[in-house]
C-alpha cells in the first residue's frame, strides 16, 4: 500500500461529498476535512498487517426460522 | 438505612420475606430521584405513576404467592436507546422528539417477566454516538462528566436511585460511566443479550448489558436477559449457566493475565496503583498472575473507528440529510465523516478484527481472564476536550475514554468493570475483568472474588 498519508482540501472534499449525496457547506467542509484526516491517520495504521486470505469478520444466516 | 441504600440482594430479600414492599422501596428510589435529579439531570423521562402502578401489582403478586424471583419489584432505569411501550425514547436526541414506542425491546420484555419496576429512562449521550453524555454531570461531583453513552445509567445507579440500570456498549459505553460512577458494569459477549428494540449505534459493535450496584446484581440481570433472540441477527443460541451458583466458588488457582503493553501504556498514576493493588487482591484471593502481550495494540482504534463509522452513518443516512440540524454538533460531525469512509477499509477493518480474534484465543490460552485498567483517568472536568499527560502530550478525551474499552466490544469478549477505589479528590477508578466468550460465569466470579477480598464496590454517591 502507498504510505501517502490521506488529505482532505477542499476541492477533494467537495468531490467525496458529491459522490455521497452530501450536501455541506463551505464552512462544515472545512471542519470534516480535519476530523477526515484524522479518521484515515487512524484507519491506515492497519496497513502494515498481512492480511493474506483473512475473511472478514461477518457472517449471514440464511435460514428463514 | 432508607430503603433505596440497600443493595439488591438485601431488598430482594426483604420483599421475598415482606419486610418490604415493592411500594416502599419504589417510593425511596423516587424520593431518592426526587432530591438528586436537579444536580446530575441522569433521566430524559420519569415514569413515577406507572412505577408505583407495577410496585403495586408486585405486592399484590408476591402476597398472593406468585414470587418471580429476585429481581420481582426491584426498581430498574432503562437507557434511552432501548424501545419501552408507551413511554417516549428519543435517544437523547431532538431528531426523535415525540418518538414514542408502540412495543417494548426484548431486554424491557424480559425484566417486566421477572417483576422488575421500570423507573423510566436514562439519558444516553446523543444516539450513544459519544463519551461523554453532556445531559448528565457525575454524582460523586457534578462538575466532572459521567461518561457514557449510557451516562444517564451511571449516574442514576452510582447516585442510589437505582441499584440496575441498563446500558449499551459499542466503544466501552457501558464500563466508560461504570469506571466514572463508580459503580459495576457489565458488558456480556457479543450475541450474549438480544438487541431487538434497542436503536443500533453499530450493529457489529453493539452489546446491551447493565450497569449496577455490585456483582450479584450483574449476575441476577444478566440471568434475567441472557438467551436467543431470532429477531437481532447476532443473537446466538449458546446454554445460559446458572451464574449465581458459581458466583461463590473463589479464585483459586485462576490464571489471571496482566498486560505488559497497551493497557497500561498511558494511564494516571493513580489508575497504575489502584488496578496494581487490585491485582494484588485477587492474587492473595489465589489467583496467579502471569504477563500477557495485547496482540495488534496498534490497530485496535483503527479497526474500530472503522467499522462504527460507516455502519453508524448508515443508520442516519437519511435523517443526516433531512435533518441535520437537529443533531448535536459532535455527533452530526461524526455522521458526516463516517459518509467518507471507504467500503474498503471497512471491510479492512473487518478482516482485520478476523486476525484479531484469532490472536487473542491464542494469547487466553494461558489465561483464564484477562485484568486491566477501566479508564486511564479518573472522570474530566465537564467540558474538558482534550487531557494534558505528565509528558507533555495532549489526548482527546473522547479518545482517551474508549481507548481501553474497544477491545474487547472489537472481540466481542465479556468484561466486567468494577470500581477499585477512588483517587485524592475522591472519584471512583476502575479496572475490567474479561473472559473468554461467552465465559460470563469465570469473570464474575473474579469480581465476587475481588468485591468480597474489598471495600471498594457498592459505593453510594452523596451528590452535593
Amino acid at each position: 500500500m502507498p504510505q501517502t498519508p490521506r488529505t482532505f482540501d477542499d476541492r477533494t472534499l467537495e468531490h467525496a461529498c458529491r459522490t455521497a449525496r452530501l450536501e455541506l457547506e463551505p464552512d462544515r467542509r472545512a471542519n470534516l476535512g480535519a476530523l477526515m484526516e484524522a479518521v484515515y491517520g487512524l484507519i491506515d495504521a492497519m496497513d502494515v498487517v498481512d492480511l493474506a486470505e483473512t475473511p472478514p469478520a461477518t457472517a449471514f444466516d440464511p435460514r428463514w426460522e | 438505612m432508607q430503603p433505596y441504600e440497600l443493595s439488591l440482594t438485601e431488598a430482594a430479600e426483604q420483599i421475598r420475606s415482606r419486610q418490604l414492599s415493592p411500594v416502599e422501596l419504589v417510593d425511596s428510589c423516587l424520593a431518592r430521584l426526587d432530591a438528586v435529579e436537579p444536580s446530575i439531570s441522569a433521566f430524559a423521562t420519569v415514569t413515577a405513576d406507572r412505577a408505583r402502578a407495577a410496585a403495586t401489582a408486585a405486592e399484590r403478586d408476591i402476597a398472593g404467592g406468585d414470587y418471580r424471583g429476585p429481581l420481582h419489584g426491584i426498581p430498574v432505569g432503562i437507557k434511552d436507546l432501548y424501545d419501552v411501550e408507551g413511554v417516549p425514547c428519543t435517544s437523547s436526541s431532538r431528531v426523535r422528539a415525540g418518538r414514542v414506542p408502540t412495543a417494548d425491546s426484548a431486554v424491557v420484555e424480559r425484566l417486566r417477566r421477572a417483576g422488575m419496576v421500570l423507573l423510566g429512562n436514562t439519558h444516553t449521550h446523543e444516539f450513544a454516538y459519544g463519551a461523554i453524555t453532556p445531559t448528565t454531570r457525575n454524582p460523586w461531583n457534578t462538575d466532572r462528566i459521567p461518561g457514557g453513552s449510557s451516562g444517564g445509567s451511571g449516574a442514576a445507579v452510582a447516585a442510589g436511585v437505582c441499584t440496575v440500570a441498563m446500558g449499551t456498549d459499542t466503544a466501552g459505553s457501558i464500563r466508560i460511566p461504570s469506571a466514572l460512577c463508580g459503580t459495576v458494569g457489565l458488558k456480556p459477549t457479543y450475541g450474549r443479550v438480544s438487541r431487538r428494540g434497542i436503536t443500533p449505534l453499530s450493529w457489529s459493535l453493539d452489546h446491551a448489558g447493565p450497569l449496577t450496584r455490585d456483582v450479584s446484581d450483574a449476575a441476577l440481570v444478566l440471568a434475567a436477559t441472557a438467551g436467543h433472540d431470532r429477531a437481532d441477527p447476532a443473537s446466538l443460541d449458546v446454554p445460559v449457566p446458572d451464574y449465581l451458583a458459581t458466583l461463590d466458588h473463589g479464585i483459586d488457582g485462576l490464571r489471571v493475565g496482566v498486560p505488559s503493553n497497551f493497557y497500561f501504556d498511558q494511564v494516571s498514576p493513580e489508575v497504575d496503583r489502584a488496578v496494581r493493588a487490585a491485582l494484588a487482591v485477587l492474587e492473595g484471593a489465589g489467583a496467579r498472575l502471569r504477563e500477557v502481550t495485547i496482540p495488534y495494540a496498534d490497530q485496535i482504534l483503527s479497526a474500530e473507528w472503522a467499522i462504527m463509522l460507516p455502519e453508524a452513518s448508515a443508520y442516519h443516512q437519511l435523517t443526516v440529510r433531512s435533518s441535520a440540524e437537529l443533531y448535536q454538533p459532535d455527533v452530526r460531525g461524526l455522521l458526516e465523516a463516517g459518509e467518507l469512509v471507504l467500503a474498503t477499509d471497512y471491510i479492512k477493518a473487518l478482516r482485520v478484527r478476523t486476525l484479531m480474534q484469532h490472536a487473542w484465543e491464542t494469547m487466553f490460552q494461558d489465561i483464564d481472564i484477562l485484568v486491566t485498567p477501566g479508564m486511564p483517568v479518573a472522570a474530566p472536568l465537564a467540558g474538558a476536550e482534550t487531557h494534558q499527560w505528565p509528558d507533555g502530550t495532549t489526548e482527546d478525551v473522547t479518545t482517551m475514554l474508549v481507548r481501553l474499552t474497544s477491545p474487547t466490544d472489537l472481540t466481542g469478549l465479556p468484561t466486567l468493570a468494577i470500581p477499585v477505589g477512588s483517587d485524592a479528590d475522591g472519584m471512583p477508578l476502575g479496572m475490567q475483568i474479561t473472559g473468554r466468550p461467552f465465559d460470563e460465569q469465570t469473570v464474575l466470579r473474579a469480581g465476587q472474588a475481588y468485591q468480597t477480598a474489598s471495600d471498594t464496590v457498592g459505593q453510594i454517591a452523596r451528590v452535593t
